[in-house]
């Protein structure tokens, strides 16, 4: 009965490696949005610092 | 929701239990008499069918609650299970397919359930080809929602009509194994770990995925601001 | 109601084109099937239900095109509109759409596929009507949503043809029923399937189409 074992070893395979492609999808979007997140701070600063013709909207919680 | 201690708790413990039920499957359950050693596929698809199925729910439900009560929230959520669904839906239609083959010798059957399943799968997919052509982001999520309302509801009459559709020609293939197929109690508690495990997996992804469709909604909110008040700033004094 | 009703077919100036294309559609299956098929009515009843079913997407499709030309929509919503009677005149507009491609289908189908103009057209009749509301019903809902995205016509059937599953399941069943002559108590399972599809549909499309049409 192990002459089907080649379609068990793809079968569960191909789950764990979706599985950790997902994941690995998930992390380097993550990573993109840090990056767009420090832009964002760096132009935060950049306004609070200056002295504005208006004041900077608060930032959201 | 963005608590990372329960994330990682979440994380630790799918991990934990996808192990379990990986040695469960091949060390602890005996293989089904008849059907040998690629049956043991059974004890992945039927809860990846589970997750697909309850994902698809959610997004209904998140649908709901973004047209009453309009909080971006909700539909971050439901993005985030249309997409989690998605993936646990097509490894269900790639593993069942693998199961199929070397028991009933063929790739794909019309099948009940595995038509059911394949119907979900063009609706999953619909949903999320709608969500990346429409390039207003708030009408997009209007829109999501009332697909994945739409969706959901028709998909117990979906269910209805294939399993008389099937019916009616007389299947040459039984149908795949019930919960009452199940005469050893190691079967049944491979079984509740394995579907426990994706259901944690499951969770976890939504987690993951959900809090960062939320900080991207709250940062483009953020850009937005800061975008107008550069421009208020640098004003001509 | 009754202007968006003319508006609505007004826009069906090509209504006669886009019927002739249907039908092709059954001469296209014809050859597909071959000429041994061509005498079962399970292929006959299938046959009708594609050319139907593919009339019903480029009616939709169609029909939004021709309003957006008009900026009928932008003018429908400046008047003080409930957007679910608006709704219900465009499933209106769509169902006689619909309902005249049925009938030109029938005709074709029974010449094709070698079958009698009898009773079994008496009993087709309903099964036809139920077709139609349900799918006139999902189409309105959905090509509102599909004619505001990029790429919209081409994601119309990608929608509509899963969630319509149910409904053509059943209606080629009691379609190819009816054609063989059997009495309406056999196909009474096919048929509560349609209602309870044609019920949720226009609920839902009435409902949810606020949702869609909203915020212009």
């Amino acid at each position: 009965m192990g002459a089907h074992f080649g379609y068990l070893f793809a079968a569960y395979s191909i789950i764990f490696v979706a599985i950790f492609l997902y994941v690995m999808f998930i992390w380097r979007r993550q990573a993109a949005l840090d990056a767009e997140l420090r832009t964002l701070e760096a132009r935060m600063a950049a306004l609070t610092e200056r002295p504005a013709a208006g004041a900077p909207p608060r930032p959201d919680a | 929701m963005n608590n990372p201690t329960i994330r990682n708790w979440l994380g630790f413990s799918t991990l934990a239990l996808m192990l379990a039920s990986l040695f469960m499957v091949f060390d602890y359950v005996p293989p089904d008499a008849e059907m040998g050693i690629a049956q043991l596929i059974f004890y992945y698809h039927v809860p990846l069918a589970w997750v697909a199925f309850a994902s698809f729910g959610l997004v209904a439900i998140a649908g709901i609650f973004y047209l009453w009560l309009g909080d971006q929230l909700w539909d971050d959520l439901g993005y985030a299970a249309a997409e989690t669904g998605m993936v646990f839906c097509t490894l269900m239609i790639i593993a069942g397919s693998i199961w199929a083959k070397p028991i009933w010798g063929t790739w794909w059957t019309w099948d009940s359930r595995l038509t059911m399943t394949f119907i979900l799968w063009l609706m999953y997919g619909g949903y999320l080809m709608l969500r990346a052509s429409a390039d207003d982001t708030l009408q997009v999520a209007r829109f999501g929602a009332v697909i994945g309302i739409v969706a959901a509801m028709d998909v117990p009459i979906v269910i209805v009509s294939v399993r008389l559709w099937r019916t009616i020609h007389p299947a040459v293939l039984v149908t795949k194994q019930g919960t009452h197929g199940l005469e050893d109690p190691r079967m049944v508690w491979t079984l509740l770990v394995s579907l426990t495990a994706f259901t944690l997996l499951w969770a976890w992804f939504l987690m993951l995925r959900f809090t960062q469709l939320r900080t991207r909604s709250r940062m483009s909110k953020l850009a937005g601001r800061i975008a107008l008040a550069t421009v208020a700033a640098s004003d001509p004094k | 109601m009754r202007k968006d009703l003319r508006l609505e077919l007004r826009s069906g100036e090509s209504t006669l084109a886009l019927l002739a294309l249907s039908m092709l559609v059954l001469v296209v299956l014809v050859f597909a099937l071959g000429a041994a098929r061509v005498r079962s009515v399970d292929a006959a009843a299938g046959a009708l239900w594609v050319a139907m079913v593919f009339a019903g997407m480029l009616g939709a499709n169609r029909a939004l095109l021709a309003e957006r030309d008009n900026g009928a929509i932008r003018g429908l919503l400046l008047s003080p509109l409930d957007p679910s009677t608006l709704y219900a005149a465009k499933l209106c507009a769509a169902l006689i759409f619909m309902a005249v491609a049925e009938v030109g289908a029938v005709i074709l189908m029974v010449l094709f596929f070698n079958l009698d103009f009898d009773a079994s057209m008496a009993r087709l009749a309903p099964i036809l009507v139920l077709g139609a509301i349900g799918f006139s019903a999902l189409a309105t809902l959905l090509s509102a949503i599909t004619g505001r995205t990029r790429g919209g016509d081409m994601l119309l059937p990608i929608l509509a043809v899963p969630i319509f599953v149910p409904a053509l399941i059943a209606g080629v069943k009691a379609s190819a029923a009816a054609l063989a002559g059997a009495p309406f108590e056999s196909m009474g399972d096919w048929l509560k399937i349609m209602i309870a599809f044609d019920v949720l549909f226009v609920t839902a499309g009435y409902l949810l189409f606020e949702h869609v049409v909203g915020g212009e």
